[in-house]
């Protein structure tokens, strides 16, 4: 990486480079260190630089104080079943959005979308409401089904899809498609990029969700990570910082080690489609 | 096309084992046991949500035929919000605790129930009796009682020791006295400028925090202990407009602005831990922070009353038990039931020993347990002596725009925005027109 040293354009990219990713990573590092380190020593001074004593018993604490291994499975089946839903009542959606013309399509389209409008707190009380009537109320389906209907997504999708050259769905009709092998075959393969920054945008938020899982569930054993982690935020006296920061970073591993996973893949999927455009 | 299959089978098959899952862990129900559910608040650090599940376990162990189910609800206003929504959409928990400003908002979606024929059946005034009894000021209206005092608090003086002794030479050339808290306004501020530290523009160690986020409840204590109030007793006039009022502002002001011996806006969480920290040679703060200051501060620190002005006047503050009204009435006997052995001198020593509230029940004083804890910690049973001085909490319709105003406009001149003159003007015009409204 250092090959033309005398670049000094090179240096200048590479010095903002660095300078950037070290404010990015400077609050995962605060994060880091102040979940090992002993409560009374966070406070002592000196506070940017790692404990001397590394202990995990801030992470003993949290683990005592709230049964974060069901939090964690409930989460992950929140946020798996509001993805694959989504993208199966989406894509299809999405696709009739895109590509078939109806009287209406535009003005159903625009009704549609326009719930990305509404902020979800304004929705709290009706969305209870409907979930009550169906008996649903402290379940992990409450959870999911308010979000099934993704606007954002179809919006992003349907977007993804008329990209698609016409000439492309002709021979695939001439080849025999129908319209779930064209959607399979031809348009799902060409779109990956947006599906792929869909799946991680949703899993990202769902996985953060507070309000509206801490609302409509009462029970420990249908919870989920985000009101677990709500319980060392204090506000009328305050924060115990180490408890805090190690339940925080429980609670964004996974999310992170996932986007470290795919990341490759993930710019990758960027690189090629620019090929076949 | 096999994929797409396994595709779709796959989405329904992690739905169905969601659906199928919820219907087994359902409850069974016993026969004759009433359930309760119990939407609590936890206000205070420390992992109190396990302190409530440990007594809520004691009751349900205790009591064959009531199994109450207690649920976390976030802070004061996500629970607020929680027992909102349910109760519009009729599936209202059967007890709950929410905070005390809130009793109108309560009445006004008519979601509880008046206590008076349950305390008439226990004794009337001889059970109110065992309670202090400012903490009932706060749940009466219409000349009934619709709460029962819980986890309850007031603002207090915290004072950290060793800086005092630091400084003694210097407090005591001014006649002060260093191994005691300011007692009066006037004191306050000469020992908050001596034991403010500074190096160049930077404040090491700031005299006296007034501490933002709750910046209105802390306010509040100003205004009583300059003998003023903040809304009448129906409701309907708006104090802002008073000169004692502008005094205590301008006196905050002074403190924060004019003399610089208060950190203009100090988040509350983080007030604690400058305190803590050895940051702050003294500090308001709720009386719920002992608990948190006793684990990390490793240095002689004390609680005061807060310093009187013509008297000595602090809010209590905190939460209250509520019975919801659309529920069957044999859950509002259990709910009762629960609430008077939450409250019990036992629970309530308990609770303020683990939390820092105030042990409600003076009957809990007494005990053994809370006598050798009292001792050990002298002073935990300040915030309780200090409620001889105790105001009730203002308390309004829409409380919640209220205090949204009352702490933008203290937040603005406390980082010298506007003048007190202002912010009093401001305050006292838009309180009026919120009463106005109702």
């Amino acid at each position: 990486m250092f090959i033309r040293k005398t670049d000094a354009g090179n240096w200048i990219r590479y010095s903002i480079l660095v300078v950037t990713s070290l404010i990015m990573l400077f609050p995962f590092y605060l994060m880091i260190i102040m979940a090992f380190k002993d409560p009374k020593s966070i406070l002592a001074g000196g506070y940017l630089a790692p404990s001397l004593e590394p202990t995990v018993s801030n992470f003993v604490r949290v683990f005592e104080a709230a049964s974060f291994l069901t939090y964690l499975e409930n989460t992950v089946l929140v946020v798996t079943g509001i993805l694959l839903l989504q993208l199966l009542l989406i894509i299809p959606a999405a696709y009739v959005f895109a590509r078939l013309k109806f009287r209406g399509s535009g003005l159903l389209f625009i009704v549609y979308v326009i719930q990305i409008m509404l902020p979800l707190e304004a929705l709290i009380l009706p969305n209870y409401r409907i979930m009550n009537s169906f008996g649903l109320i402290n379940t992990r389906i409450a959870m999911i089904l308010p979000f099934v209907g993704s606007g954002y997504c179809a919006f992003l999708l349907r977007q993804a899809f008329r990209q698609v050259p016409q000439s492309l769905e002709d021979s695939a009709i001439i080849d025999g498609c129908g319209h779930l092998r064209f959607i399979w075959s031809v348009l799902l393969p060409l779109s990956k990029p947006t599906l792929i920054v869909f799946s991680l945008i949703s899993v990202a938020t769902h996985w953060n969700d507070y309000l509206w899982p801490l609302i409509v569930t009462d029970s420990n054993r249908v919870r989920t990570l985000t009101i677990g982690l709500g319980m060392f935020v204090q506000h009328e006296s305050g924060a115990d910082w180490g408890m805090l920061m190690a339940a925080t970073l429980f609670i964004s591993l996974p999310l992170i080690l996932l986007f470290v996973v795919l990341q490759r893949r993930f710019i990758e999927s960027f690189l090629t489609s620019g090929l076949k455009g | 096309m096999k994929r797409v299959l396994l595709f779709v089978m796959l989405a329904l098959l992690v739905m169905s084992g969601l659906v199928f899952g919820e219907n087994l862990q359902r409850y069974e129900d016993v026969e004759g046991t009433v359930n309760l559910k119990f939407y609590y608040v936890v206000g205070v650090a420390g992992a109190l949500a396990t302190v409530i599940d440990g007594m809520v376990d004691e009751f349900n162990r205790s009591h064959a035929k009531i199994e109450v189910e207690p649920v976390y609800c976030g802070n004061y206003n996500d629970t607020m919000t929680k027992v909102q929504t349910a109760v519009l959409s009729g599936n209202p928990p059967d007890v709950f605790v929410v905070e005390i400003s809130e009793l109108y908002t309560l009445l006004g979606i008519d979601g509880i129930i008046p206590l008076d024929k349950y305390i008439e059946m226990d004794g009337g005034v001889e059970f109110t009796g065992q309670y202090f009894s400012a903490l009932y000021d706060n749940a009466r209206a219409d000349g009934q009682i619709w709460g029962q005092p819980f986890q309850r608090s007031t603002p207090i003086l915290y004072w950290n020791k060793d800086l005092f002794a630091k400084h003694a030479k210097e407090l005591e050339s001014q006649g002060l006295d260093p191994t005691r808290a300011p007692r009066t306004w006037f004191e306050l501020e000469k020992y908050a400028e001596i034991l403010t530290e500074r190096e160049g523009s930077k404040t090491n160690v700031w005299g006296c925090i007034l501490p933002g986020g709750w910046n209105d409840w802390i306010f509040e204590s100003f205004v009583y202990q300059n003998g003023g109030m903040l809304i009448s007793a129906d409701a309907e006039t708006s104090g802002f407009g008073s000169l004692e009022v502008l005094q205590a502002l301008t006196f905050w002001h002074k403190l924060t602005n004019e003399l610089k011996v208060s950190p203009p806006l100090r988040p509350w969480n983080q007030t604690p831990l400058d305190f803590a920290g050895g940051h702050a040679a003294m500090m308001y703060y709720s009386t719920g922070g002992l608990p948190l200051i006793r684990a990390q501060a490793n240095f002689d620190f004390a609680v005061a009353f807060q310093p009187m002005q013509i008297q000595y006047g602090v809010p209590v503050g905190g939460g209250d038990f509520h019975i919801s009204k659309d529920i069957p009435p044999e859950n509002q006997d259990a709910a009762w039931e629960f609430i008077k052995f939450m409250t019990s001198p036992e629970m309530a020593a308990q609770w303020s020993r683990e939390s820092g509230y105030i042990c409600i029940n003076k009957l809990g004083l007494d005990l053994p347990e809370m006598k050798s804890y009292l001792e050990e910690y002298p002073n935990a049973s300040l915030a309780a002596q200090q409620l001889t001085y105790s105001y009730s909490k203002i308390m309004a319709p829409n409380f919640q725009e209220i205090r949204k105003l009352f702490v933008v406009n203290l937040d603005a001149m406390m980082q010298g925005l506007q003048s007190p003159q202002e912010t009093q003007e401001r305050l006292h015009v838009g309180v009026q027109l919120i009463l106005d409204e109702y």
